[in-house]
């Protein structure tokens, strides 16, 4: 599999982060080379949270990336902010729960995922990240969505273990509904 | 979001030292542990708070002991405490903490203590911006407090390495009687990368010794001191420091080449995270058929100063030195003093937390080479 | 039958035991020592002396040595201190402290796991004198040193020692920390309501009027703001501790001190709690008075402002909390 990187971006507690995480995890679990980079600081606080996970075959340059190929968005100011700079050709999956403005980006390949109602479905509805990475991972084939599930299931552990299996299936949800769409490179 | 939680592993069951996603805050803090250091003193600031909140938890599952103290001023004089008394100490902070643990840093120095400090630099001057950055370069390597001392600082450029240059540091701190510095930035301290721990479980105490204050029952009383009102004493005293320094100079340099190294036409001398993005750039460039390597001192004091100028003189006559740093100008005077007038040095910097794009820097090496 | 000996070469003439004998048996040599002092020696005749050692005990150049019968020594020299003569002024206390906080540990058997910690200011040199571990630590700094070693060796009896430039003003924070967190360390805070190394400028401690070098009109309180206790102030906090003020211009407050700075070590050899002991001390040079008006002046200046006792005790156990 090739490098690539995605940045996912929200609102901070609509868990990108830890979508991310899980992203690095499975990847790094199949062997490659991956990095977790956040934003930090004052902007975390009640404003927007995002992060850029890069995975490949050699050790990650730099784990900064201002033009990445693929974009997952939670929220309007994410996609106003961060949709210009992905690269053309690249993934955009946007949350269409929270956003109902034209994405703007022909060269790119946009996947709509109504994140809330396919997490109710799955039965957690607060799992809509896991939507949103699930479409991700269906439509590029980036990692085996098993490694995906794996990470989800040792990052729920204890108190949490009880969400695992609807986080599980949240995600494939998503991973269902991504793998509908073809990128057009 | 903090992954304090015990790190998932991979491959967990083959033997090998399982791999670990962690922050690079967590692997510094984890990595001391590693090392035998089971003492920590410090005060909260971003970017490296994350050093705190992960060793406050895992320091008493190994016995060990966490302080938070009032201030930078008390952390660093809690580290003198403690390793005055002999016991691996360690204290972390970013940029602006570290200008006010200047003042006990040349105490321990004086008195030859061993202990550890973390920078995880962030933009300056004053308040600045909490963003990466490498401005702290001069204060390293420079010393921060007053008097003739010295810091050994090392940087590392990925997670991974920090965890190892942590275990160094202990090492080098024991082996000089010296504080030694892993100076990072926030973008290694923030971001998670694999890390693979090669040292098992809580690392041995520091070794017996004859300067430590444990209480002078059956023994010669010990003072740990630096005042010496006679100057033929202090200067002696100075001498013996400098012959420490020397020998650290001679003896610990780390560096490494990256890229065309069997013959380039431009080389960047660059550290830390800025060399990381450096890598990249060069990697773009190496596919255009442009011969660029990279030199990147581990140590930055000792700075490798004679490898440097050796990898200068590798180049043609006519090829190229750019420094590339996330600050303006401060990497470059070692890289100066390195071509010792030999060559020009070109620079590349910025400032504030903007970090440059591969992008960017291979542009300017094109520019450089005069292949845009 | 008691007799005492006068050590003339560590006597600086401070003429404190001159007040204290109540039988007037110690007077002025009409000789200087070979460090430039007018020494002082034993006037009467051994069945005039009771051994009653308050002259020894007021001594705080560690210079003399007692006898109530040939075969029963009543102060003795004790082995916590080092022999070097101090470098403090005649008529100084510093010598004082040094010597019951030494006496205390050597009784409690604690001198092999004391650290003790000099601060900057004029006990800098403190650990050329105190006869075991020391540190020497950067101004103000004492009790974050002293949390660190703590810390790190709880079987050690850390105790830090400073003025009240160095505690009161620069280390102000370190102080009310180290005390907050109940830091089981003690505390031995000299107050003599100036600063003394520099040459007599204004302490956070000098008294409302007081003429220091840098309050050459008296202290304004209206503009330097008012005398710190720092012993209410720490007593103020929640966390348990005990704090007591003491006194070491004569030998009946010397006595007392004694009981404080035992009881405070006696806190940290049990793990109770943090220890904090003051201590009004004299400093005629910089007052600009004499030894004798030095000790006049802390009973009727500086104890007014700042009165001695126990101010907090830890709760007993099974008592409140």
């Amino acid at each position: 599999m090739s490098s690539t990187e995605v940045l996912m971006a929200g609102f901070g507690g609509q868990g990108m982060l830890l979508a991310g995480k899980l992203l690095a995890q499975a990847a790094m679990a199949e062997g490659r080379e991956v990095s977790w980079l956040p934003s930090y600081g004052p902007e975390m606080r009640g404003g927007t949270a995002n992060v850029i996970v890069c995975l490949g075959d050699e050790p990650i340059g730099s784990p900064l990336i201002r033009h990445p190929r693929s974009l997952i968005v939670m929220n309007r100011p994410s996609l106003e902010k961060f949709g210009p700079k992905v690269r053309p050709g690249g993934v955009i999956v946007v949350n269409r729960t929270m956003i109902d403005v034209d994405v703007g980006r022909d060269d790119c390949t946009v996947i709509d995922v109504d994140s809330r109602a396919v997490a109710r479905e799955a039965g957690n509805e607060r799992a809509a990240n896991l939507a949103m990475l699930g479409a991700w991972v269906g439509a590029t084939e980036a990692v085996p969505p098993e490694a995906i599930e794996a990470a989800i299931d040792a990052e729920f552990t204890g108190d949490k273990a009880k969400h695992a299996a609807t986080n599980r299936a949240t995600f494939r949800a998503g991973l269902a509904l991504g793998r509908t769409v073809e990128v057009t490179p | 979001m903090t992954t304090t939680t015990a790190p998932t592993t991979s491959e967990a069951s083959t033997g090998a030292p399982p791999k670990l996603l962690m922050k690079g805050n967590e692997a510094l803090a984890e990595a001391a542990i590693r090392a035998g250091c089971l003492h920590f003193f410090g005060y909260p600031i971003t970017p490296q708070t994350e050093v705190p909140e992960y060793l406050v938890k895992r320091l008493p599952e190994v016995g060990g002991v966490f302080v938070q103290a009032e201030s930078e001023v008390a952390a660093v004089n809690m580290v003198f405490g403690a390793a005055g008394v002999g016991v691996k100490c360690l204290t972390s902070s970013s940029s602006p903490g570290i200008s006010l643990m200047a003042e006990g840093m040349s105490y321990i120095a004086a008195c030859e203590l061993p202990c550890v400090f973390i920078n995880i630099m962030r933009a300056g001057p004053g308040l600045g911006g909490i963003l990466p950055a490498q401005s702290d370069y001069h204060q390293a390597t420079r010393g921060h407090g007053h008097g003739d001392y010295q810091v050994l600082v090392l940087a590392p450029s990925s997670v991974q390495e920090a965890a190892d240059l942590m275990l160094l540091a202990f090492e080098l701190a024991e082996k000089y009687r010296n504080p030694v510095m892993v100076c990072a930035d926030g973008m290694i301290g923030q971001m998670m990368e694999p890390v693979v721990f090669h040292a098992e479980g809580a690392g041995p105490p520091m070794a017996d010794n004859d300067w430590a204050l444990t209480g002078c029952e059956g023994r010669e009383r010990r003072i740990v001191n630096s005042l010496y009102l006679a100057p033929e004493e202090l200067h002696a005293h100075n001498l013996a420091l400098k012959e420490k320094y020397d020998r650290a100079a001679r003896d610990e340099p780390r560096w490494e080449l990256y890229g065309a190294t069997e013959g380039y036409d431009l080389l960047v001398v660059s550290f830390g995270t800025m060399a990381r993005i450096v890598k990249s750039a060069i990697d773009e460039l190496t596919d255009e058929g442009l011969r660029v390597a990279l030199f990147r001192p581990i140590t930055l004091n000792p700075f490798p100063y004679a490898a440097c100028r050796d990898a200068m003189d590798a180049l043609p006559r006519d090829g190229k030195v750019l420094d590339v740093e996330m600050s303006m100008g401060q990497l470059i005077t070692d890289v100066k003093l390195a071509a010792a007038g030999s060559r020009e040095i070109a620079f590349m910097g910025t400032a504030g937390g903007v970090v440059p794009t591969p992008d960017e820097v291979a542009a300017r090496i094109r520019e450089e080479l005069g292949a845009g | 039958m008691g007799s005492v000996a006068i050590d003339d070469v560590r006597c600086k003439g401070c003429g404190r035991c001159i007040v204290e004998c109540p039988r007037d048996l110690i007077g002025y040599s009409n000789e200087l020592n070979e460090r430039g002092y007018q020494y002082v020696v034993f006037k009467g005749e051994p069945e005039d002396c009771s051994g009653c050692a308050l002259c020894a005990i007021a001594c705080p150049d560690e210079g003399i040595e007692v006898w109530r019968r040939p075969d029963a020594q009543t102060f003795v020299t004790t082995t916590g201190l080092t022999e070097r003569m101090t470098h403090y002024c005649p008529g100084c206390t510093h010598g004082v402290v040094h010597r019951i906080t030494a006496e205390v540990l050597e009784e409690l058997g604690l001198l092999g796991r004391a650290v003790g910690i000099a601060p900057v200011g004029c006990s800098v040199l403190a650990y050329e004198y105190f006869a075991f571990d020391m540190f020497e630590a950067a101004h103000g700094r004492a009790p974050a040193v002293a949390t660190g070693a703590k810390r790190a060796r709880p079987e050690c009896i850390v105790f830090a020692y400073q003025g009240d430039g160095d505690l009161a003003s620069i280390g102000g924070n370190e102080i009310l920390h180290a005390a907050n967190r109940g830091e089981k360390i003690t505390v031995i805070f000299i107050n003599n309501a100036v600063y003394g190394m520099t040459g007599g400028q204004m302490a956070p401690t000098t008294l409302p009027g007081q003429v220091t070098t840098t309050s050459p009109f008296g202290r304004d309180v209206a503009d330097t703001g008012r005398p710190l206790r720092v012993s209410e102030l720490l007593a103020s906090l929640g966390t348990p501790a005990f704090i007591a003020r003491g006194a070491a211009h004569d030998s009946k407050s010397a006595i007392k001190l004694k009981q404080y700075i035992k009881r405070a070590f006696e806190y940290q050899r049990d793990g109770t709690c943090f220890s904090f002991v003051e201590v009004l001390s004299t400093c005629p040079t910089n007052w600009g008075l004499s030894p004798n008006e030095a000790t006049r002046w802390v009973e009727e200046s500086m104890k007014p402002c700042y009165p001695v006792g126990v101010l907090k005790e830890p709760p007993s156990e099974g008592g409140e909390t």
